[in-house]
């Protein structure tokens, strides 16, 4: 009877083992591509999510999204196991993240005031009676540097260690960063105080 | 300012669990002691949970790993139609690369050419030895070199090398396998026309075994079946006929004369003893190679003393163990093969402007427009060779008899020698103008020179040799019986028609009513 359950825990680690993202990167790099479906399934919500969080907009979402993963699966097998792959990959959807967006401005700087305006308006006006649409016209008006690590850690849950490694900068910026995003969010909600209840 | 800044920083990292356990402690000790971190501490909260209430998270996207794999499918199917051009792009890219480099470097090419003819030269120099020995060739065969042009490759096989001159005095060698038409004994049949005595005929052997050795260093053959001839092997060839003539003219002048005729050989002794000596030490390491893939000239220096030595060494060992040394000998001697593999040269278009190739099954056959025969003013000694080789032939030769430049009026006699009749004797007077009317002879020389000694070897010589000189005895006993024949009718015609003359002559001087005496 305890060998039985020693046999079945083994074999559920070993599953366990064959899942996680070092396995199935390596599986990939040994020539089986079939695992990367698996990876795209297993972590395609959480690269949408923070896309949609970094650009504050899920206009681009799915096209950045897919090619977070092309670009992954072309240079999946340069992986080096040194990180978790989820920082690799968070690494890589923040950088298109802000390729986008430097595509973007440098397209508004050849686009006629009027269209570029009536593209975006983050303007918060004493129309707007809608709490969650405040704070996303806010959190939108605020500098991207501040606004990806306040959404990694408010809505992704990541830590502090792991946005650092994301954005690629020291832990204690990370910690300022958090600190001013929420601070700049205060000022910007202060005409709503009322209704927001701050 | 600033520090109140980082309290706050800190209290923003408590408040998201970033904190070590020290400073969770000091932080919660100075909350219970400060209104104002207490304050800021809620602040902080609400804002956080209005981030975390106002952001939703995007809707799922059912389509997308579809979306992906149809993405990835099309970029691999774009690389894959990249990857259709990189050899092209690869070409053009070394293409344009070269130009760029031949336009700084325009020597290159050729020295890789050069290059390469060298490593091709060298490869078809390795091992080259003589194709014949001294000791194999007998005086007999340096003698048919000498007046029929002839070497022995390889004797049990019938296998020769032949020089020529085409008829526009082009050179040319041949190869022939089988089918010679060199006669034997050609030298005791020159001994003997000459009647020379035993120290006359060790003095031949002597002259004709000298050139046994320097002819082993002209043509040379290696196991890649190449030949190499050096092109002094032409001179080496008019070097002895004329050594041989010299000899043979100092020996028995009377007996030369009738095989050699007056005015086909004018040279003094002396000066064909200088050429000799030039052939002999001509070191034109200038050597015309025949391979399988094509045929060059190039210098090769053959080191004849090295190959000497070897030789040596080979004769002692079969001193010492004749069968091993006789296996090794017949190793040291490499045959030339004809075979097919030489074909291929008559339609190489490459080399085709220098050279000609002939060939079949027994015979190839090289014609060497361009060769360069190392400038040594031998005497012409075709016609010479011509007679000598016909005097070895029993035909009993034709003598003409020519005479001094006393008379005014030109003629000379030949006589027809047959062994058993008496001599046939024709007179031909005023051959000059004969000659001049007939075309044969053009210009306002005589047929003789100044003195009126001799022929000169390009009239009366080419008239002979094409017509009389070859006539064998039947033919000419033939021909002169219809002659014969002709002049007798002619007579006969003559006669008949004086006699008709004679009588319309006595007609009309009747009919004239002339008085008859």
């Amino acid at each position: 009877m305890d060998s039985k359950n020693t046999e079945k825990d083994l074999q559920n680690a070993q599953i366990l083992n064959l899942d996680d993202d070092f396995s199935l990167v390596k599986r990939f790099i040994d020539g089986d591509e079939s695992v990367f479906a698996v990876l795209v399934q297993r972590h395609k919500e959480k690269v949408r999510n923070i896309i949609y969080l970094t650009m504050n907009s899920s206009n681009s979402v799915d096209d950045i999204a897919q090619d977070v993963f092309l670009t992954v699966y072309r240079n999946l097998n340069n992986f080096r196991f040194e990180s978790q792959f989820t920082t690799w990959l968070y690494r890589v959807t923040v950088n298109k993240c802000k390729d986008h967006m430097r595509k973007i401005k440098i397209r508004n700087i050849f686009t006629p005031i009027n269209e570029a305006e009536s593209k975006t308006d983050d303007s918060i006006t004493p129309e707007d009676t809608d709490v969650s649409g405040i704070v996303q016209k806010a959190i939108r008006r605020l500098p991207e540097k501040l606004r990806v690590p306040l959404m990694l850690k408010d809505i992704e849950g990541m830590s502090y260690q792991e946005i650092a490694e994301t954005v690629q900068c020291e832990i204690g910026t990370v910690k300022s960063r958090i600190f001013r995003a929420r601070e700049g969010l205060k000022n910007l909600l202060k005409p709503y105080e009322e209704e927001l209840m701050i | 300012m600033k520090k109140l800044n980082k309290k706050y920083e800190k209290l923003s990292a408590y408040l998201d669990e970033e904190l070590s356990s020290q400073e969770t402690r000091e932080i919660e000790e100075e909350l219970k002691f400060s209104k104002e971190l207490q304050d800021k501490l809620n602040e902080l909260k609400r804002i956080k949970k209005l981030t975390v209430s106002s952001i939703r998270c995007i809707p799922e996207a059912p389509y997308f790993e579809t979306r992906l794999a149809a993405t990835l499918n099309n970029k691999e199917r774009h690389f894959e139609k990249l990857r259709k051009w990189i050899p092209a792009m690869g070409f053009t890219v070394l293409a344009v690369f070269l130009m760029i480099f031949l336009k700084f470097n325009p020597g290159v090419l050729n020295e890789l050419v050069e290059q390469q003819k060298t490593n091709l030269a060298g490869f078809y120099q390795e091992n080259l030895k003589p194709l014949f020995f001294a000791s194999d060739l007998s005086n007999e065969d340096v003698f048919n070199f000498a007046f029929s042009k002839q070497l022995p490759l390889d004797k049990s096989n019938g296998q020769y090398l032949k020089l020529g001159y085409e008829p526009d005095g082009k050179e040319f060698f041949e190869i022939k396998t089988s089918g010679t038409d060199i006669q034997v004994d050609n030298l005791n049949k020159f001994v003997s026309k000459l009647k020379l005595n035993d120290t006359q005929k060790q003095q031949v052997d002597s002259i004709l075994e000298s050139y046994a050795d320097n002819l082993q260093s002209q043509v040379l053959v290696n196991d890649k079946n190449t030949i190499a001839i050096n092109p002094n092997l032409w001179n080496y060839n008019k070097a002895i006929v004329a050594d041989l003539i010299s000899f043979a003219r100092k020996a028995n002048k009377e007996e030369f004369n009738k095989i050699v005729p007056a005015g086909y050989f004018n040279y003094d002794n002396p000066e064909i003893a200088t050429n000799v000596r030039r052939v002999k030490d001509s070191k034109d390491n200038q050597y015309i190679f025949f391979t399988p893939d094509t045929i060059f000239t190039e210098s090769y220096e053959f080191d004849m003393n090295k190959f000497k030595k070897e030789m040596e060494i080979a004769k002692k060992e079969m001193k010492k163990n004749m069968e091993e040394a006789r296996i090794n000998l017949r190793d040291m001697k490499i045959n030339l093969k004809l075979d097919s593999s030489f074909a291929k040269l008559k339609n190489d278009t490459s080399w085709a402007k220098n050279y000609k190739v002939f060939f079949d099954s027994n015979l190839c056959r090289v014609q060497l427009p361009q060769i360069v025969i190392p400038d040594i003013s031998m005497p012409d000694m075709e016609e010479i060779s011509k007679q000598v080789e016909e005097a070895m032939k029993n035909i009993p030769p034709i003598i003409i008899d020519v005479p001094g430049g006393k008379s005014k009026s030109y003629s000379f006699k030949y006589e027809y020698k047959d062994s058993s009749s008496n001599p046939v004797k024709i007179r031909i007077p005023n051959v000059d103008s004969i000659l001049k009317n007939m075309g044969i002879f053009k210009g306002d020389s005589l047929l003789f020179n100044g003195k009126g000694k001799y022929f000169f070897p390009d009239s009366m010589a080419s008239v002979f040799n094409d017509s009389l000189m070859y006539f064998d005895k039947e033919e000419f006993q033939q021909q002169m019986k219809r002659l014969q024949q002709e002049m007798e009718r002619m007579r006969e015609e003559m006669k008949r028609l004086r006699i008709e003359i004679h009588k319309d002559t006595l007609q009309r001087d009747k009919d004239d009513g002339s008085v008859e005496i």
